[in-house]
């Protein structure tokens, strides 16, 4: 019995022809990513840096038994091969702390990124697209999104309701920020539909929606996704801040809260006593910023050919 | 808070704007400029220099005079220094008051101190509230009558329903100039405040409208300048700093060897620790302050460390209304299983003791109180087979580890705090590490700031939360704390009732009767409020009551008593008070009063 491999690139005579263009510039793209990547290796470190926080986030707690073990003779201990970063006020392991807390932060950035990008993306695509009213009254409600000033309305916020899962944190904060998005998602729009390639599509009596859908949204696309890892940072910055004020709910783990701590009750910022405890969550939020400036950096030259240094 | 321990939140420590230097030039001379920093409020430029508002730029001890300094007696809220009152007599049956005030006393305009200064400012009291100027009559320990004897003596008589705290409450009246302030008063002041105490009906009530009315007035005053009876006067003020010269017409001007006091601004702790650490503060009065920064603290040049007694202690409080903890056996368990020693050592190691046992009185206190009495209460020690055994004696269920309630429904301990107190968050946390250990679901939950946590507890929104008590010397005030206002008891037109739970501010929801054992069945409250009038040999008796049933009903678990750590740095000044002295919780303007701190000779 003889066993035929199909050849790469050599096209299955029993494929439709959509599929297998669909199918090959999927590989195009992959390889190209692979070939900005590979360009610069800080574009690498910046993959390795989140494929780990997000190895972290995911199995991070389950390496870890749910009471992280506690030493009450090693408060506030120094870097030992034990404790890389040292211990808490508690005897708690610094580092275990920053890596049970990474599912928080990195949930909570996502959420935030997720209902930014969904929100601000399909304000602003309707209100560009349809001009008129519907643009007026968006871009009106954009323009009040925009003008309220964050930190303050959180501090009130936080007063009557205890922001208690790192969703109703992404929520909050994702409802907050969409405005941006909105306006630079509406100016691309309205530059867009008056191109050739959308006049065509009109012409051709095609439907709104796959005029929204299938044209002009993959033109924006790499825009979109940069401005989704940006909130990313956006939201780590917002909610790890928010804990270090000490106005949302304690949690030993979280990055805000162990900074508050190793500031207010270590005197970090006074003696290097608690220096560990503070820097190991200032690092991680660090690292996770980098890695995603990295990553922007790469999205930027695929998505955009003029940038690409063949 | 911007973080502050929880004794800073009781002494309503407020810390918001930043410090800085005068931005002048100070002109030290001989007696050369004392720094410190003014640990009951911060600083507030545009506040006016009057006392009665609650930021003005008024500094106790420098150029705010009471008419005298309360000691740091452990149990007899009575012991006084003298200040504007040079002396007093009390009539044996403590109704009677007569002031003599000190013959040179002047203010720093050259005018002198006189009885109108005092009585003046007694009715600007009265139009602020207080114990002993409640406008109602009935109210314990009121003053009824002021009468003027002479230009140096005043009489104040107290209302029907005595109270020991009377003379302490006169003597603490803050003293203003009649000259000044006076103008405040409407001229029928003193016969609506009669009609408002005396009369009856709609006339009484217009009266006591009419003065209560009064107060906005009285806090906005904003006089041209400062007009002091202290040793210092204030010169000038910004958001970094006030200063104050010597006040050249104090009654015992040469007491005082500073020229100058620079009191500094501060946004925090943080601000406080630097300050010492440079060496820049003559004195800094309690400040939370973590092991490691108190070592950098004892580096610096000169610097030292005066510790003494303070009449509070950190508690953990239970709603009793809310199932389990309306249990004591519940409670009780909670204390065999909470290892004090630790939470005192990660929560507050240099500025607290654990506490022995739960009393509802700082140690100190508790025992020249019940003596050899406070050796019999149970020390609640860590013991895990005591506290199973509770726990089973009140219906919880062990389940695969860890405690439910007796329905076989999660248990889970919720302990409350506010999240700016960070001493008391990093206890909870202890705590809660430490209930957990022992099969026992607890978080720590904390609250935005403190006025919201007060706001959540009082509405009866926490099972759990932490609680300061034992705020003496009072034995009244002491056990208020514990079956006060907070527990359901209040007292009202010199009545006392009991509400129901979760209503009228009563979270602790405790049982208005317990039983106490060899005691019989006791109304704690009612016992506490007779503590307001009792003779010294009955407070004894009512106090070693309470503190046994504070004990063996354990409402809150004493967790650890403060002590009173204030720096000092003798580069500069020497003569400071020493170790466990009466002056200790007063400012450095009182101990320069009393003759302490010197220049330092080269």
């Amino acid at each position: 019995m003889t066993v035929i491999i199909n050849p790469e690139g050599v096209a299955d005579p029993q494929a439709s022809p959509a599929r297998t263009t669909r199918a090959t510039l999927r590989r195009n793209f992959w390889r190209g990513v692979w070939r900005v990547l590979r360009r610069k290796p800080s574009r690498m470190a910046g993959v390795v840096i989140i494929v780990l926080f997000a190895l972290m986030g995911i199995a991070g707690p389950l390496l870890y038994p749910d009471n992280l073990p506690r030493d009450d003779n090693a408060l506030y201990a120094p870097p030992s091969l034990a404790h890389p970063f040292g211990t808490d006020f508690e005897g708690t392991d610094v580092l275990a702390l920053v890596v049970t807390g990474a599912r928080y932060v990195l949930l909570t950035g996502l959420a935030t990124a997720a209902i930014t990008v969904a929100v601000g993306t399909a304000i602003g695509l309707f209100a560009g697209f349809r001009r008129g009213r519907w643009d007026t009254v968006l871009m009106r409600l954009t323009d009040m999104n925009l003008a309220i000033p964050g930190l303050p309305l959180l501090l009130v916020l936080s007063t009557v309701w205890k922001f208690e899962g790192p969703l109703e944190m992404g929520l909050v904060l994702g409802l907050l920020g969409w405005g941006g998005i909105a306006r630079a998602v509406r100016s691309q729009t309205l530059s867009l539909r008056e191109r050739g390639f959308i006049e065509a599509a009109r012409g051709l009596g095609l439907p709104t929606r796959h005029i929204i859908g299938r044209e002009l949204l993959p033109g924006m696309a790499p825009y979109i996704a940069m401005n989704m890892l940006i909130a990313v940072t956006g939201a780590v910055y917002a909610q790890v801040g928010l804990f270090f004020l000490g106005v949302l709910p304690f949690e030993s783990n979280n990055w805000g809260v162990m900074l508050n701590l190793a500031v207010f009750n270590g005197g970090a910022l006074t003696t290097p006593a608690a220096l560990p405890y503070l820097l190991a969550p200032l690092l991680a939020i660090l690292l996770l910023t980098l890695g995603i400036v990295l990553i922007v950096d790469a999205m930027d030259e695929i998505f955009n050919p003029r940038l690409r240094e063949e | 808070m911007k973080r502050l321990a929880a004794i800073a939140a009781l002494a309503a420590i407020a810390t918001a704007t930043a410090c800085g230097s005068t931005g002048t030039t100070d002109t030290a001379t001989a007696g050369g400029v004392y720094t410190t920093i003014d640990g009951s409020k911060q600083i507030n430029a545009s506040a006016p220099i009057n006392p009665f508002n609650p930021v003005g730029s008024v500094f106790s001890g420098y150029n705010g005079m009471a008419l005298a300094w309360p000691k740091n007696d452990p149990i007899d809220p009575n012991q006084y220094y003298p200040a504007i009152a040079s002396s007093w007599t009390v009539s044996p049956d403590q109704r009677e008051v007569v002031i003599h005030l000190q013959p040179n006393a002047r203010w720093s305009d050259g005018e002198p101190v006189t009885s109108e200064d005092v009585r003046v400012s007694i009715g600007l009291a009265y139009t602020q509230g207080g114990t002993a100027y409640a406008l109602d009559p009935k109210a314990a320990g009121a003053a009824a009558d002021i009468q003027v004897v002479d230009g140096k003596t005043i009489r104040i008589t107290q209302g029907a329903n005595r109270s020991s705290m009377f003379l302490s409450n006169l003597l603490s009246t803050v003293v203003v100039p009649a000259h000044v302030f006076g103008r405040l008063l409407p001229g029928d002041f003193w016969s609506t405040l009669k009609l408002a105490q005396t009369g009856s009906g709609q006339a009484a009530e217009r009266a006591k409208s009419r003065i209560t009315g009064l107060a906005e007035k009285v806090i906005g005053f904003a006089p041209p300048h400062d007009v002091s009876a202290g040793p210092f006067v204030l010169e000038r003020v910004n958001p970094g700093a006030a200063l104050l010269r010597r006040n050249p017409y104090f009654y015992n001007s040469r007491a005082i060897a500073p020229d100058k006091v620079k009191v500094l601004n501060y946004t925090g702790n943080e601000q406080i620790w630097n300050y010492l650490i440079s060496g820049r503060l003559d004195n800094a009065p309690f400040t939370s302050v973590p092991t490691a920064v108190m070592e950098r603290i004892q580096e610096a040049r000169g610097s030292r460390v005066v510790r003494g007694y303070s009449p509070v202690s950190t508690a953990m409080a239970f709603n009793q209304a809310h199932k389990p903890y309306d249990n004591a056996h519940v409670r009780r368990a909670l204390a065999y299983l909470i290892d004090r020693a630790q939470v005192t050592r990660i929560a507050s190691p240099e500025g607290g003791t654990p506490a022995a046992t739960t009393s509802g009185i700082h140690a100190k206190a508790a025992r020249a109180w019940l003596g050899d009495g406070f050796d019999r209460l149970d020390p609640y020690r860590v013991d895990p087979a005591k506290a199973a055994a509770e726990l089973r004696a009140a219906g919880m269920v062990l389940r695969g580890g860890k405690w439910a309630m007796p329905d076989g429904k999660p248990w889970k301990v919720q302990i409350h705090v506010p999240a700016s107190f960070s001493d008391w968050v990093s206890a909870a946390k202890s705590i809660s590490s430490q209930l957990v250990d022992h099969g026992i679901d607890a978080t720590v939950v904390t609250a935005a700031d403190y006025t919201l946590y007060l706001g959540e507890l009082a509405d009866g929104k926490y099972d759990v939360g932490f609680w300061l008590i034992g705020l003496g010397p009072s034995p009244y005030n002491i056990f208020q704390r514990l079956f006060g206002q907070a527990n359901g008891w209040q007292m009202f037109g010199g009545r006392l009732r009991h509400v129901a739970p979760g209503t009228e501010g009563n979270w602790m929801g405790g049982p208005q009767v317990v039983d106490a054992g060899a005691d019989g069945r006791v109304d704690p409250g009612e016992l506490t409020a007779r503590l307001n009038f009792a003779s010294p040999q009955e407070q004894k008796q009512i106090v070693g009551v309470l503190a046994r049933i504070a004990n063996q009903q354990v409402p809150v678990i004493q967790l650890w008593d403060y002590v009173n750590t204030q720096f000092v740095n003798t580069s500069r000044y020497t003569a400071f008070p020493p170790d466990d002295d009466e002056s200790l919780r007063l400012s450095s303007g009182v101990w320069m009063q009393l003759g302490m701190i010197k220049k330092r000779q080269a």
